[in-house]
Order: C-alpha cells, then sequence, then structure tokens
C-alpha cells in the first residue's frame, strides 16, 4: 500500500539541543499514526518539518511522495490538515466567520460550516463570539477548521489536551468519521487511552528518539509478563506467575473459596512506556 | 503564478468584520481627522500645514494600522493559518493591505474635505497619494511582520511616525546641516514639494521625478516585506 508519509533518519538541531534524531517510520494512506511522548520529546517539531514550516538538519521526510519542504507550494497546501497549539483563531469574530474565512481561502461552500460544526458538536453556537468560548470550546472550532477543506492528511498536535472527557468522546467520533473516508492522520498526545482508542499504530517518542513502533495491541502483548492478578476476599492482590507454584497456589485459593476475580497483567501502553524509558508520560 | 482574488476578497472582508470590532483601530482613525478639524479652524493653510495632517494619516491609518493589523496576527497566531492555506504570499499581503488602502484615502479625503484643500490639479495629487498610500503600506507590513505583539508594534512605529510625519521640516536646516539634505529623498518631502509645484500649475510633465522617487521608495518596501514575509514562514 502507498505510504503517505516516509521519514527516513530525520534529525534536527536547535542551537543548543538536539530536538530530533535518527527518526524514522512510514504512515500508509488511511492510517491513524500515533507519536506518544512527554512534553519536549520532539513531536511538534516532526511536525512541523512534515508540514514545511521548519527545515530538519538531517535525514529525508516525504509527503505524498514528495520531499516535505515541498508543501510550502500553495497550490499543495489545499491536500493538508494542520492543528497544532499554534493554531489561532481571530477572537472578535464568531465562530461561523472564522470558518467562513477557511471556505474562501480553501475554495469550499459555506454549507460544509455546518457540517464540521456537527462533528465538534458546536452547531448550536455556531454565532457566538470565539472570545467568549472556553478553552476546550476553542480547541474544537481549530479542530473543525483543519478538516473543514476534506484534506487527505491530517495533522493533530495534541488535539484534546484542553477537552474533557465528553467534549474528547465526541471529538473521538468525528475523527472515526474521517477515518471512514480514507484520511489519514498523524497523531501526536501524551493521553495513552486516547492512542489505544484512535491509533492503528503508535510511536514512542523520548528524546527526540523512537523508542517502540507498532500497532498498541502487539505492544502490549509483546510487553505482557508472564503473572496473573489475583482479588482476595480481605481486599488484597496477589500476583501468581504463571506455572506449576502459581497454579498450585491458585488451586489453594480457589478451594478455600478465597478468590473474588482473577485479571491478565497485560501493561498498558503507558505502563509499556514508562519500562522502555523510565519515564512517566504526563 | 496564479492570483485568486476570491482568497485575497476573502481576507479583506474578514479584516473588515474584524476591524470594525476593534475599537484601538477605530481611535486610530479618529486621529487625523481630529487634527485636520483643529487646523481647520485656524483658517488659511499653507501647502506645509496640509500635507502635515496628510502625511500624518498616511504614517497613522497607512502604516501604523498596516501594521498592527499584522502584529496582531502574529500575536494571536492566526497568520500561522493563513501561510498553511493555499493563499499565495501575494493574495495573504493584497488581502492584508486592501482595508489600509481604502481606510487610509477615505481618511485623507475626509481631511482634505474638513481643512477645505483643493489641488490645482486633483488627478496628480490623488495618483501621488495613492502611491504614498502604497509605500506606508508596505512599511507597516515589514514592522508588523519584524514585531511579535500589538503592544511592541506601537512602539517601534513611534520613530517611523515622527520621521514621516514631520520629518519634512527637516529640510527647512539644511543649509546649516547639509546632512539633512538626504531628507529631500523621503516619500513624505517629495510628496510636499510635488503638492507645492502643483499648486503653481505644474502639470505631469514637471513632476514626474517626484512620482518615480515615490515609486522606487515602493518597490524597496514592496520587496523587503515580501522577502520578510517568506522568512516569517519558516520557523
Ligand atoms: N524554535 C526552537 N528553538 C530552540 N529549541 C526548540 C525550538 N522548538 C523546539 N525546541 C526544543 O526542541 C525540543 C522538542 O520540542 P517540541 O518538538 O516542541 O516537543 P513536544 O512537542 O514533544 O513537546 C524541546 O527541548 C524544545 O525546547
Ligand atoms: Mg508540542
Amino acid at each position: 500500500m502507498e505510504n503517505i508519509i516516509e521519514v527516513q533518519s530525520l534529525a534536527k538541531l536547535f542551537a543548543n539541543q538536539t530536538a530530533l534524531e535518527d527518526v524514522s517510520f512510514q504512515i500508509k494512506k488511511g492510517e491513524t499514526f500515533g507519536f506518544l511522548g512527554p512534553s519536549g520529546s520532539g513531536k511538534t517539531t516532526t511536525i512541523k518539518i512534515l508540514t514545511a514550516q521548519m527545515a530538519q538538519t538531517d535525514g529525508e521526510a516525504y509527503v505524498f511522495g514528495r520531499p516535505a519542504h515541498l508543501l510550502k507550494d500553495p497550490a499543495q497546501r489545499g491536500r493538508i490538515g494542520v492543528l497544532t497549539d499554534n493554531s489561532g483563531l481571530y477572537e472578535r469574530l464568531s465562530i461561523y466567520d472564522n470558518l467562513k474565512l477557511y471556505c474562501g481561502l480553501y475554495n469550499v461552500p459555506h454549507s460544509r460550516i455546518d457540517e464540521v460544526l456537527e462533528m465538534v458538536n458546536l452547531k448550536d453556537e455556531r454565532k457566538k463570539v470565539v472570545s467568549k468560548l472556553s478553552k476546550g470550546m476553542t480547541q474544537r472550532v481549530t479542530l473543525a477548521r483543519a478538516f473543514l477543506h476534506k484534506p487527505d492528511l491530517l495533522f493533530l498536535d495534541e488535539p484534546t489536551s484542553a477537552l474533557d472527557p465528553v467534549n474528547s468522546r465526541h471529538i473521538y467520533r468525528g475523527l472515526d468519521q474521517l477515518k471512514e473516508n480514507g484520511t489519514t492522520i498523524f497523531l501526536t498526545t501524551h493521553d495513552m487511552n486516547e492512542a489505544e482508542l484512535l491509533c492503528d499504530r503508535v510511536a514512542f517518542l523520548n528524546k527526540g528518539k523512537i523508542q517502540l513502533i507498532g500497532p498498541p495491541k502487539q505492544l502490549r502483548k509483546q510487553y505482557a509478563d508472564n503473572t496473573i492478578s489475583v482479588e482476595l476476599d480481605n481486599g488484597q492482590i496477589e500476583v501468581l506467575e504463571k506455572g506449576d507454584k502459581g497454579a498450585q497456589r491458585m488451586y489453594q485459593l480457589m478451594s478455600e473459596n478465597k478468590v473474588v476475580s482473577v485479571n491478565s497483567n497485560e501493561p498498558t501502553l503507558g505502563d509499556i512506556f514508562v519500562e522502555i524509558t523510565g519515564r512517566k508520560l504526563s | 503564478m496564479t492570483f485568486s482574488l476570491k482568497r485575497t476578497l476573502a481576507i479583506f472582508q474578514k479584516d473588515y468584520k474584524d476591524v470594525s470590532k476593534n475599537m484601538y483601530v477605530s481611535f486610530t482613525v479618529i486621529v487625523p481627522l481630529l487634527m485636520a478639524f483643529l487646523y481647520g479652524m485656524q483658517g488659511d493653510m499653507g501647502v506645509d500645514m496640509v500635507y502635515t495632517v496628510i502625511n500624518m494619516s498616511l504614517s497613522l491609518v497607512g502604516a501604523y494600522i498596516q501594521c498592527s493589523l499584522i502584529a496582531e496576527e502574529k500575536e494571536k497566531n492566526t497568520l500561522r493559518g493563513l501561510m498553511l492555506s493555499p493563499a499565495s504570499t501575494l493574495e495573504i499581503l493584497a488581502g492584508k493591505s486592501l482595508l489600509t488602502f481604502v481606510t487610509t484615502i477615505l481618511v485623507i479625503v475626509f481631511s482634505a474635505m474638513i481643512i477645505d484643500y483643493q489641488p490645482e490639479n486633483i488627478v496628480i495629487v490623488g495618483v501621488a497619494i495613492a502611491l504614498s498610500t502604497l509605500f506606508y503600506i508596505g512599511l507597516g507590513t515589514i514592522l508588523g511582520l519584524v514585531t511579535k505583539s500589538v503592544m511592541e508594534a506601537s512602539v517601534v512605529i513611534m520613530p517611523f511616525f515622527f520621521l514621516f510625519t514631520f520629518g519634512s521640516y527637516a529640510t527647512l536646516l539644511a543649509e546649516r546641516f547639509p546632512v539633512l539634505k538626504a531628507a529631500e529623498y523621503m516619500p513624505n518631502t517629495q510628496l510636499i514639494e510635488l503638492a507645492k509645484e502643483v499648486q503653481t500649475g505644474a502639470g505631469f510633465g514637471d513632476i514626474w521625478s517626484y512620482l518615480a522617487v515615490i515609486c522606487v521608495w515602493i518597490a524597496a518596501v514592496f520587496i523587503l516585506s515580501y522577502v520578510t514575509f517568506k522568512k516569517r514562514m519558516m520557523d
């Protein structure tokens, strides 16, 4: 299948530090790819390079099969949508008027505005002035703006960082809709649940290096340890190793009727991140 | 290269709505009109006085408002959205200049009516003022692009405001300080000299050199603002 993004040994050096080092990955058409990493790990820098807002120091970055810097050509920019923490809105204008400007810039009919507002659950607020919106609402408007023109490739830099769970779920539903339409999504987040829910594949980024890459399910299996947890009737949790010894102990507990529940110990993505990097995600 | 009028007008429309809710800009527009009113009450004015008001309109509305509109786009991170859209540099800069251009011309027309300025040749003076407006818009664009906030822009514009509003008086001292002779080639001084000749019955054949100097200034600020904009597209 066609690679929408292809990155080879990408590196970015700033005056006094390395932001990215030997980063390589591919994203296929229609895939939702998650870039996971704590603050300062180089997520935004990667997006800036891929959207021609910044030049890399070394390595290759291809978008739609062409060097990423060619996205500087205005004619090419209609194919991508970008949401970053520096996507601002016109504060004196209404939600509707903000999106109307972008309809003009991207040559999209105004009827599309209600469609995208529906997707982020803001249809009834369309006349509200942006300066009066909560942070979460503002973030939803910038998100709606990012996919107003139905881009083939969407870059979302921490799209739900200011949202409560209810609104996040709204956004997830909207993103699912985009996925169904074949949109390729490059998403950064430090929310592990979000990554599990949305991403076909994730990459763990730490201090500018990719530590691990793969589908969330496969990673969890790969890092599952050899134990199960048993919840006892006195509230205690006992961890048993799989094998004869564990089985004997389990037999004993079961026959004494002390077992309330048994759980597998598959790690969460967050657990795996801590195990690999020795660092928490957020 | 293609130029889409639709995109340029979309930005203009947005600016129009935005500015109509911006007290700060409305206040700035009123200042030159107020000056015209105060000067006008003193009765008959010389060309120098008239052009103090006109040059003030140019630097305050043409340069300063343009500068703060651009600086605000930077401060609020909205310029990035325009840059990432299919709008070209030329479309964005034209869209961002259109409102300032129209407003500057309107303010000057109203000021001229208030002080009852009647040029002998309205076509020449009209062309000269329109060209001057382009220069000031280019200047404001550059200053807006190099500053980070509206606040910073308001400070940076100050020396330019004084230079272009009152700088023409420097030529009066040129005999004692030959350095100041350079001030003769400033676009504001050129505009005044042109207007003076027009009042004595000069036609296009007599004043083309003034227009040429102003055009050189326009070319300079346009090239510089284009280059500065391109630079700002990359972090
Ligand atoms: N323009 C810049 N100049 C210098 N250093 C920068 C710049 N942008 C980012 N950095 C540094 O590069 C590293 C990665 O930053 P960033 O990509 O923003 O991380 P993230 O988005 O994962 O939080 C950080 O240490 C940050 O301080
Ligand atoms: Mg970031």
